[in-house]
């Protein structure tokens, strides 16, 4: 009797232990895991789409929403800085620069409805997602004002069209498969990509998962690009010889 | 920065340096347009297609790097042309192309320090004003002083190359032959010194300031004093672009190509023109371009940028 007491106490001590069905999982992919740069390059769109399931081995056979998407996608990590030009003995020039570090060379944020409805202040600052926060997080220590220069060099970002936040850029088409779409434009930093998405459900995030995809110079341009890095000299002198060719050829071409 | 041109048209080329896709037919465009100024005035149009390139969009660095390949190729078939028809002093344009590259490498240089410390644009643009802001005054009051003569009646004297300045009395006096001229090495080599350094800081091939300062300094007979600038304008930015390879990795050989080949074509165009044209007249229109060109330089600098804020990449991060 006292050892069935013990085991129910114990049973309700573990029921208790463990948290509220955890049993979602995220099924999602990308459309293009290779994005090629060739001759004709002029931007892509990618969609990003995916299912949210219930974990194998959960009791459950369906999953109950109503579910939100947040799909944050990230480029290369460059060092960029942003600079203040004032006027200085009645010319404009640059006087103040914030350097930041590793910061993203592309930043789109899609949603399938208001950040704000998704979910809160404090977990959208504790994730990071919102573009000012990269700012932060890489602005190393200067003498300027780092939270200005920041929020200035993500306008500017934003302007270029590598930054950017898309409310309503993930519809879901059943109640649990979304899907989203991100254009690269056609100035894209060539590198590697991540696509981080994130599930939340009742303003919780329940689960997430990420996708990378490259964006690669191929061929000729592959070649070029390369060529100009690792055979400068070489690269120069054919500059040289063709400018130098096709001087002479209009000459001869137009008679001059 | 201007933003990325439209992408409506299907003719985009995407140029593997400057990492952006631009309209094929705008940069041919752009080079003939340029081109054929630079064959009715007998100038390289650096200094016209590298602040045109800036304006559209392309990274001051890879604009001034590829502009240089540009203006080779628009400056060889006029030198070949010049020195088929015996118009190049051998002599003179070897000193002058010696002291000139090693003005490009101290404008290279200096071009890298610049843009590590973040004053390259104000650079160009106070080098543009400066220089083309002077240049063209002394252009335009020589042209219009000329004109109004002309208009008077009075038979212009052009001066004699003969008629000596200070410079003449300098050490170390060879006899350049071809020019007629026994004059001190000195100012030959610090001319070629002088545009080397401007014309790869600048991207420019200088022959505008070159050719003044051959005829009024050195008393260069005009016989021979295009086809030697258009001689050191070659040699210079060739150096240049090798340079520039070599220094920053910025010449994009696909921007440069098509630059070149509207630059080819629109100059022969350019060179017939101008056949229609009197001395002074052109020489009037180049000093208003020239003009034109320093005043659009002073009036970002004096008025200050529509965006006080500019951004730049300086490295690539760690490993993501």
């Amino acid at each position: 009797m006292r050892a069935l007491a013990a085991l129910v106490l114990l049973a309700a001590a573990l029921l208790a232990a463990t948290p509220p069905a955890l049993a979602e999982k995220l099924v999602s992919t990308v459309s293009n895991d290779e994005v090629s740069i060739t001759s004709s390059f002029a931007g892509e769109k990618l969609t990003l789409f995916g299912n949210i399931e219930p974990e194998a081995g959960a009791p459950q056979r369906y999953v109950e929403g109503p579910f939100q998407v947040i799909i944050v996608v990230t480029g290369p990590l460059q060092d960029r800085i942003a600079r203040l030009k004032r006027p200085r003995f009645g010319i404009w020039m640059n006087t103040e620069q914030v350097v930041f570090d590793n910061f993203p060379s592309f930043y789109h944020v899609l949603a399938s409805d208001k950040l704000s409805d998704i979910t809160d202040e404090e977990t959208l600052g504790r994730l990071n997602l919102m573009p000012e926060s990269q700012a932060r997080i890489t602005a190393t220590p200067s003498t300027a004002d780092e939270e200005l220069f920041g929020r200035e060099l993500v306008r500017l970002m934003t302007e270029q069209g590598y930054f950017g936040v898309k409310e309503q850029g993930v519809v879901f088409r059943s109640s649990t498969f979304y899907s989203g779409q991100v254009s690269l434009p056609s100035d894209v930093p060539p590198g590697s990509y991540l696509a981080h998405t994130y599930v939340f459900k009742n303003g919780e995030l329940i689960t997430e998962r990420s996708e990378g995809f490259a964006v690669r110079k191929i061929g000729f341009e592959r070649f070029l690009a390369l060529a100009a890095q690792q055979q400068p000299l070489l690269y120069g002198l054919v500059c040289v010889i063709l400018a130098v060719f096709t001087g002479w050829l209009g000459g001869v071409v137009f008679k001059r | 920065m201007a933003s990325a041109p439209a992408r409506t048209t299907q003719l985009q080329i995407y140029l593997p340096i400057a990492e952006l896709s631009m309209n094929l037919f705008f940069l041919v465009g752009i080079g003939g347009a340029v081109g054929f100024l630079s064959g009715l005035f007998g100038v390289g149009g650096g200094f016209l297609l590298t602040p045109l390139l800036i304006f559209s969009g392309v990274p001051a660095p890879v604009a001034v790097a590829s502009v240089t390949g540009q203006v080779v190729a628009a400056s060889t078939s006029g030198a070949l042309s010049y020195y088929r028809r015996g118009g190049i002093d051998m002599h003179l344009a070897m000193y002058l192309v010696l002291s000139g590259v090693l003005g490009a490498f101290g404008g290279v240089a200096a071009f890298a320090a610049l843009r590590a410390a973040g004053q390259l644009d104000l650079v160009i643009s106070l080098g543009f004003l400066l220089l083309l802001g002077f240049v063209g005054t002394l252009m335009l009051v020589e042209a219009v002083r000329s004109l109004l003569k002309r208009r008077a009646g009075i038979v212009v004297r052009e001066k004699l190359p003969n008629q000596h300045n200070w410079i003449h009395g300098l050490p170390m006096r060879i006899r350049f032959k071809k020019s007629k001229l026994y004059i001190s090495v000195l100012p030959v080599l610090g001319i070629g010194l002088c545009i080397g350094f401007l014309g790869s800081l600048l991207g420019i091939g200088g022959g505008f300031i070159l050719v003044p300062a051959l005829v009024y300094l050195l008393r260069v007979p005009g016989t021979v004093v295009i086809g030697t600038s258009l001689l050191q304008v070659v040699a210079i930015m060739a150096a240049t672009t090798i340079l520039h390879a070599l220094q920053s990795q910025s010449v994009d050989i696909l921007l440069a190509f098509c630059l070149m080949v509207g630059g080819v074509v629109g100059a022969q165009f350019g060179a017939s023109a101008g056949k229609y044209l009197r001395g002074e007249q052109l020489r009037a229109m180049l000093a208003v371009l020239v003009l034109a060109v320093a005043i659009r330089f002073g009036y970002s600098l004096i008025v200050g940028p529509a965006d006080p804020f500019s951004m730049a990449v300086i490295g690539l991060g760690g490993v993501l």
